[in-house]
């Protein structure tokens, strides 16, 4: 009671007597009956008055509901689509809301990015991957007061469906990738309701101006579902399918052929280390560390040119920006005539091709990465640089570094060779020929020149290696001989070693490579986690979703 | 310098029964000792470190007086035209024979530290730097040059004959090693042409007229002679700012220039080719004027064709 402003006490007191007729009692104790008496008129009075009151207030409501009923089905939650009907309406993207259509009615599919009521209308804006638009709900011939309501209350990232007209607006919106045009919301339905708790918010996702709380990564990763909503996802997983389609294509021109390889092998490809076994039947297997084995023996059966996409699994126990332990691959083997650069001219060639179709297709996907994410724009030479390990390593002697002439470079080294060759020749892309024997696996073929250095190569984008390759040793007994001063006699690795014996039926010269699709986007776009190109990225720590 | 000094107060020769039990350390005080015998030195002597310290000083200030007199002097020249030195009065040496000088790479471009030493020029496709391709040309026949052509990703397409201009890549470009000298042609979208070689130890070079004469001393043919240098310099600077970047009237007035002086020797600084044909050529041959130049000039323009050195330019003029 005590908490009750005034009037309402009174029209308690009021209410009270009224029911139980001459008691007093609810009332306080301290009046007398004479007054009691007096009061009870008064109040008797009073109640009649409330009564009429009351009276006048359903009928309004009578008359609201009646108001009301114009657009009541207008709006709703709709019955749960289960294929009851096919409608035949069309559905107009949001990318296409353009002034053109301005002032045609549309049907929209949407979801709710974020909703603004304010008095008698309510700003909604509708977002569909990466591109959103403005949305009003206003009160109005078309919506009633409910309606408007309604649209309030439904919880973001609900989907929805609005019939609305094409509005061109004189101010731009800023905040909305369509900013010439608004949607004038005259039905509203909902299709599929969100939770009103969402673990993230969208927006928290996105712009980060500094001293706005930001979002964990690890929150980030285990809702991935809704990060990947937000517009800077959709853009890098769209331009990364655009890396794996334009490496395709390319490939494909060039007379290559897609082949598919085991990922369960029954040996370690590269030494043994890092790899992930697992059990097969009452023996164990392993996971494929690269496909490496199977591109080659393709090559020595004559396909010539082949390419593959597929997982890669790596048991490197290393939590760094830039290493997944399962990744995609995109690998390269070709046989070439007389020298391997003819292979190292077609695998720059692509990655070329690849640069050049991400800025001529992808450049909306760019334009949103880098709202979030700045970089500059990457850049590179058409033919690809290419500088031997020797130039390197005096570039970076120059630059104050000390290094060996058969050392392998360092990841600080790399990068700051990256940045002495982005200074040079304006390019972020480039090859480094000619590496020390020393430092690349048994089957890189020694340079015919200098036996301390070998016909392989790496490719580095911002500095950053992407590519490891080279001319593969054909030839069985040299391989052996390899084989056998590194260490992999036929005892310690029987089945890796056996695959090798193909070679002895006949090979071609051949070389080859292997990018990381990840790794490729991250640099790309200029980003610094790998955990952001890859979907659902594995780590150590990290298994699910 | 200490303070003070004292004459050691007991004598170094002390015999001690040391314990053998420890290792061995020389005697501090018979080291100090002997020391301060040295430098025990009377009141008002000097010491003879001081002294040299004090001479190395003076010297150094008396380079400095002798720089500031000099660079005042150099200040004098330039801001009064009068001081200017009589240029006719001055004996004509010889300039040597072009392109066949002594010129050492490893003396002008710093030594050889066993990577291939790549010029790196940044170039605007709309906008050709042919004197740039005929000093490339020039360079090809004095050292083994790796020449190669790249597009930059600011640029979306460049003519073909553009990619073809410094010729076919020769047949061994794969061994980087075997050759003295890269010339990297990128075309690119920049303001101003742009040269960079090595980019830790040297800023880049800006504009077609300075990297023609970085690429000319290349060739060790530059005249000895500071008169003729300047006149060198002086018509590169007509060639590029008036011939190719100048307006109408102001190349109109380079033309007349150009014809008057070619009236009197057959090449711009007398009886041989310089740097100043290949820029002035170049640059006359850019703007497209060579149809409607005086006959001196197409003389000269003539005898440069006949050398074979612009073939690549007229190459790409048509």
């Amino acid at each position: 009671m005590a908490l009750l402003s005034p009037e309402l006490r009174a029209e308690t007191v009021a209410l009270c007597v009224n029911s139980e007729g001459r008691g007093s009692f609810c009332v306080n104790n301290v009046k007398t009956s004479d007054a009691a008496a007096e009061e009870e008129q008064a109040q008797s009075k009073k109640a009649l008055k409330k009564q009429q009151k009351e009276a006048e207030k359903q009928a309004k409501k009578a008359e609201k509901q009646a108001k009301m009923d114009f657009a009541k089905d207008r709006y709703g939650v709709s019955a749960m689509v289960q294929s009851q009907e096919r409608l035949g309406r069309t559905l107009i993207r949001v990318q296409d809301l353009t002034p053109e259509k301005a002032n045609q009615l549309v049907w929209v599919r949407a979801r709710m990015h974020t909703i603004r009521a304010k008095g008698k209308q309510c700003f909604l804006v509708l977002r569909q991957q990466q591109f959103n638009v403005q949305a009003l709900v206003a009160v109005g011939d078309r919506a009633s007061k409910q309606m408007v309501k309604f649209a309030a209350n439904i919880t973001k990232e609900s989907i929805v469906d609005v019939e609305a007209v094409v509005q061109t607006v004189e101010q731009k919106i800023e905040t909305c990738t369509q900013h010439d045009v608004e949607l004038h919301v005259e039905r509203i339905f909902v299709i599929s309701q969100a939770d009103a708790r969402l673990p993230l918010q969208l927006e928290d996702g996105l712009f980060l101006p500094a001293g706005r709380a930001t979002v964990n990564q690890d929150t980030r990763l285990d809702n991935r579902v809704i990060d990947l909503r937000t517009t800077t996802s959709q853009a890098i997983f769209r331009l990364q399918s655009g890396v794996c389609q334009l490496f395709r294509d390319t490939l494909l021109q060039k007379g290559f052929v897609e082949i598919q390889t085991p990922k369960i092998i029954s040996a370690a490809s590269e030494g043994g280390a890092n790899v992930f076994t697992v059990s097969y039947f009452k023996t164990s297997a392993y996971l494929a560390q690269s496909p490496q084995l199977y591109k080659q023996m393709c090559i020595c059966a004559d396909f010539d040119k082949v390419f593959c996409i597929g997982p890669v699994f790596r048991a490197e126990d290393s939590n760094t920006h830039r290493h997944l332990t399962e990744f995609v691959g995109l690998d390269i083997e070709m046989a070439f005539n007389y020298h391997y650069h003819e292979v190292l001219d077609s695998i720059t060639d692509t990655m070329v091709e690849i640069f050049k179709g991400l800025r001529d297709r992808f450049q909306t996907e760019i334009q949103t990465v880098c709202k979030q994410y700045h970089s500059e724009p990457f850049k590179f030479l058409e033919p690809t640089l290419r500088l031997e390990y020797q130039e390197g390593v005096a570039m970076l002697r120059a630059a104050g570094v000390e290094m060996g002439d058969e050392e392998d470079l360092s990841t600080p080294n790399e990068k700051l060779l990256g940045r002495l060759v982005k200074e040079k020749y304006d390019t972020d892309f480039y090859v480094l020929d000619k590496y020390p024997l020393e430092v690349r696996p048994f089957y890189t073929m020694p340079d015919p020149h200098n036996p301390k250095y070998s016909n392989s190569y790496d490719m580095f984008m911002r500095g950053e290696e992407i590519l490891s390759g080279a001319q593969r040793v054909h030839d069985a007994q040299l391989l052996t001989e390899r084989a056998s001063h590194h260490g992999i006699g036929s005892h310690s690795n029987s089945s890796c070693y056996e695959d090798f014996y193909s070679f002895r039926y006949g090979a071609p010269p051949h070389a080859g490579g292997g990018i990381g699709l990840e790794r490729v986007t991250m640099l790309y776009l200029g980003l610094h986690n790998i955990r952001q190109t890859s979907m659902f990225p594995r780590d150590p720590k990290r298994l699910t979703p | 310098m200490p303070m003070y000094q004292l004459k050691p107060i007991c004598g170094s020769d002390i015999k001690i029964d040391l314990p053998a039990c420890m290792y061995k350390l020389p005697n501090i005080h018979a080291q100090q000792g002997s020391g301060c015998a040295e430098h025990a030195l009377q009141n008002g002597d000097v010491d003879p470190a001081l002294k040299a310290l004090e001479a190395r000083q003076d010297e150094i200030l008396r380079k400095l007086y002798d720089l500031k007199a000099a660079v005042d002097g150099l200040a004098k020249t330039v801001t009064t035209p009068d001081a200017d030195l009589d240029a006719t009065t001055l004996p004509q040496s010889p300039t040597g024979s072009p392109f066949t000088g002594t010129a050492d790479l490893d003396a002008l471009l710093g030594k050889d530290v066993g990577a291939l030493r790549d010029i790196v020029v940044n170039a605007n496709p709309a906008n050709p730097p042919f004197s740039l391709l005929v000093l490339h040309g020039l360079l090809c026949r004095r050292y083994r040059v790796l020449s190669s052509v790249y597009v930059h990703s600011s640029v979306t397409s460049v003519p073909p004959q553009l990619l073809s201009c410094l010729g076919q890549p020769p047949a061994d470009s794969y061994t980087r090693d075997r050759f003295q000298l890269g010339f990297t042609l990128i075309w690119k979208d920049v303001p101003t042409l742009q040269m960079k070689f090595s980019t830790p130890s040297m800023c880049p070079i800006e504009g077609e007229a300075n990297v023609a004469r970085f690429l000319f001393r290349l060739l060790g043919a530059e005249p000895r002679d500071p008169v003729a240098a300047t006149r060198a310099d002086c018509w590169v600077d007509v060639g590029i700012i008036q011939l190719a970047e100048g307006s109408a009237k102001e190349r109109a007035a380079a033309v007349r220039a150009l014809n008057a002086a070619l009236g009197c020797s057959p090449w711009l600084l007398g009886s041989e080719l310089s740097l100043a044909d290949i820029v002035c050529a170049c640059s006359l041959l850019w703007a497209g004027q060579a149809d409607a130049a005086p006959a001196n000039v197409k003389r000269w323009l003539q005898a440069c064709r006949n050398l074979g050195h612009f073939d690549c330019v007229y190459t790409l003029l048509q």
